[in-house]
């Protein structure tokens, strides 16, 4: 496990927006993100609402429209293409090479199951149409896998499914067909950007208990996207917390949850719900987020933070984020063991162990 | 595919159940429906029918040309002999229509290329095959019955040409036009022409320039709007600037220009009508695609790396299409509104009955008012502009049921 390769490798990622005020200026939406999926990891990527973690999924699939955005710097290497050979950097392929991963090697299913259909074409059309575009298989085969990622994803009667609109079937039943769609082509890695925010909390289980057992029958990898900490908690092997444009800690999950480095991951994972607990009031993170036109200098947690918030470093200068205890790293001033942490690269082939 | 209900698969499959005796309805299927429910569209669907009908049989239903003929002991159909090309594309093609329509579980597109697949083998036959005699004297069939040579005749419903001047039928103390009679439903016209016969073969033309330049308008408009919308940015905005130059071109005086200058040709005429009337489509599909192009199911489509043809033709063309097919609807009365003009001004087409020329006639016939020149000409523009604009309301308020009705019928 050791000499173990990375299927998808994000190297100091920066992605800008022309900032909506008419100045000139570029709001960034991701600012030098750095992260490593390996085979058969789920990557769970956390934050709040406009932290750039849906921005750094999209960018994978060069699916941020540019202009107006851009790639400032940064590579995301892609290993899944042939085996053995040389990681291709996915932001340097042109729009038709970019185009035989979508979809092929690295699929994606999203947030809104109700919208992410086309109305007017019927389930089959929508799922034959990447299987006969990259497989190139005859139409008999591709109604065949199509018929089989359905029954995969656990849709009964999946042949006359196939002839129906999407509007004949439930939140939750579409989320199984756009799984299915995305997993028809056998991809290496699926991005999952917030895939069951939409649903019911029953529905949302049997979706991440389908999405752990394809993982578990296919080997493939999984970045999950989500501001859900008790998704995370269940899914993921290894997670990145993200705060305004860049990943503020990393670690493996159980890392992450039990000895949280960042006072950010702290207050997420007081915010959290006990069952059982009497108390009335949720911990809360005062403050908002800050509007990505206007971050803070130096940390820009530190406003927020109710650690050191009155340390002049904090508001200073911006804290690197740094392998602070074995394979756990962190960007905080104030995390113990800071200030003898070594300037690695966050790269973690962790995997939990499987529980089914 | 194959039976779905011989294989219950998964756990919980539901009971083996006999197949829906009619496909599931799409989108589009609902809004036609509805429209087809509509008192207005249905008449208007009626009458644009009839039309069609009339431009397609028109060598059958007013031809001076005997469909069956026993002529000097040989039997002989001359409307058959007299048949051009063109009446002989609309024949197979109604034909291929009728034989189409009535399939179930085939695709509108597939039966539409299907329809398209015969005309193309259609045309050069017809054009190749197809020769009628150049010389035509209309009362030669009159002339010989008056001889008694002929034992049998089987004429069309109305035994007229719309180009048959009546000239055996002369009578100075009774000049055309003559007022309607039982002879003649319509009446004549001041050369002698009987109206119900042109009425029919204009017809036509009518349905042609209707057709035709909003066909044209049609692509256009949706291609450009299409990326337009779909780039947005710098696209956007030349195209807009095209858009507003096309905007500020006057389409009469245009069409009058090309007129003087080329000659009175039906299919120039079209092309123009075409090239000035796609930007009301470009702003349409504009608008539609700018929002559509935002939406999930259009970025999933990307994410699955679909190729640029089949995000904007298939993806996202057929949920943007519903505003502009209600255009259309209005494009094509106000397509026959411009030809009518142009005739009306005396700059439309010379031998080609046309409902536009034939008010002409009645403004220019002098000696008085003759009612029936303008009457009958004039009512079957209104009714069918009428029609078409009946259909596009009934379409609007289908495709968009949170707006109120526009009007009772």
């Amino acid at each position: 496990m050791t000499d173990e390769h990375p299927l998808l490798k994000i190297e100091d990622l920066a992605v800008s927006f022309p900032a909506t005020d008419g100045s000139d200026r570029r709001v960034h939406a991701v600012s030098g993100v750095s992260l490593s999926v390996y085979p058969r990891q789920t990557l769970a990527v956390v934050g709040e609402s406009g932290c750039g973690k849906s921005v750094t999924a999209l960018s994978t699939l060069k699916l941020i429209p540019t202009p107006p955005g851009r790639h400032e710097h940064g590579h995301i290497w892609w290993s899944g293409d042939s085996d053995g050979g040389q990681p291709t950097d996915l932001l340097s392929l042109s729009e038709k090479q970019i185009r035989r991963v979508r979809g092929n090697q690295i699929a994606m299913i999203f947030q809104e199951p109700m919208t992410s259909l086309n109305p007017v074409y019927t389930i089959g059309e929508q799922i034959l149409e990447p299987i006969l575009l990259h497989q190139k298989a005859p139409r008999g085969q591709a109604v065949q896998t199509a018929i089989d990622a359905l029954t995969e994803v656990g849709i009964a009667d999946p042949e006359a499914r196939l002839r129906e609109y999407p509007h004949r079937l439930s939140g939750g039943m579409r989320q199984r067909v756009m799984i299915a769609m995305a997993l028809a082509c056998q991809p290496k890695l699926l991005l999952a950007d917030e895939p069951t925010t939409a649903l019911d909390v029953t529905i949302q289980a049997q979706i991440l208990e389908l999405l752990r057992k394809l993982q578990h029958e296919r080997g493939m990898s999984i970045l999950l996207i989500t501001h859900d900490l008790g998704v995370v908690a269940e899914n993921a092997d290894v997670v990145a917390v993200m705060y305004a444009g860049r990943v503020v800690e990393y670690g493996s999950v159980r890392d992450v949850f039990s000895k949280p480095l960042h006072p950010y991951t702290k207050g997420l994972l007081a915010s959290m719900p006990v069952l059982g607990d009497k108390r009335t009031r949720l911990a809360t993170i005062p403050g908002q987020v800050p509007n990505p036109t206007n971050y803070p200098t130096g940390c820009p947690f530190h406003p927020r933070c109710s650690d050191r918030k009155d340390d002049p470093q904090c508001a200073a200068e911006h804290p690197a984020l740094l392998e602070v205890r074995e394979k756990h790293w962190a960007a905080c001033w104030h995390a113990p063991g800071y200030d003898q942490a070594k300037a690695t690269t966050p790269d973690l082939a962790y995997r939990m162990a499987l529980q089914t | 595919m194959s039976n779905a209900a011989a294989h219950p698969v998964g756990p919980g499959a539901p009971p083996p159940a006999a197949d829906p005796p009619r496909a599931v309805r799409g989108w589009v299927g609902q809004a036609l429906n509805s429209v087809a429910k509509r008192f207005g569209a249905r008449i208007g669907m009626a009458f644009i029918g009839m039309i069609a009908f009339s431009a397609v049989f028109a060598p059958f239903l007013a031809s001076s040309h005997p469909l069956l003929l026993k002529m000097d002991r040989q039997w002989t159909s001359p409307a058959m002999k007299h048949l051009t090309p063109t009446d002989v594309t609309l024949l197979v093609g109604f034909v291929a229509l009728l034989a189409v329509a009535p399939l179930r579980n085939v695709k509108f597109s597939h039966k539409l290329a299907q329809i398209l697949g015969v005309l193309a083998f259609t045309i050069p036959v017809a054009l190749v095959m197809a020769k009628p005699p150049r010389a035509v004297v209309y009362d030669q069939y009159r002339q010989a019955a008056n001889d008694g040579r002929v034992q049998f005749v089987l004429n069309a419903p109305i035994p007229y040409s719309p180009t048959d001047r009546l000239r055996d039928q002369f009578d100075a103390d009774r000049p055309h036009p003559w007022a309607p009679s039982t002879a003649h439903l319509m009446g004549t016209e001041r050369n002698g022409a009987d109206i119900l016969s042109r009425m029919i073969h204009a017809t036509r033309i009518a349905l042609a320039v209707g057709f035709i330049a909003e066909g044209i308008a049609l692509v256009i408009g949706v291609t450009i709007g299409g990326l337009m919308g779909y780039f947005a940015g710098a696209v956007d905005l030349l195209g807009m600037r095209l858009v507003e130059v096309f905007s500020a071109i006057p389409r009469i005086y245009l069409l009058l220009t090309f007129v003087a200058f080329f000659g009175r040709n039906l299919y120039l005429i079209m092309v123009i009508i075409g090239l000035t009337s796609w930007v009301g489509y470009t702003l349409y599909t504009r608008a539609e695609f700018l929002r559509l192009r935002k939406q999930d199911f259009v970025q999933a489509a990307i994410a699955c790396g679909l190729p640029l043809r089949s995000i904007l033709m298939r993806h996202m063309l057929p949920n943007g299409m519903a505003p502009i097919l209600v255009n259309v609807s209005f494009g094509v009365a106000s397509a026959i509104l411009a030809e009518s003009t142009l005739s009306f001004l005396g700059l439309g087409l010379v031998d080609e009955p046309s409902w536009g020329e034939m008010l002409n006639q009645a403004l220019s016939a002098g000696g008085g008012f003759y009612w029936w020149l303008a009457t009958f000409p004039g009512l079957a523009i209104f009714l069918t502009v009428f029609s078409y604009n009946m259909i596009g309301e009934a379409m609007r308020d289908a495709i968009d049921p949170q707006l109120q009705r526009a009007s009772a019928l």
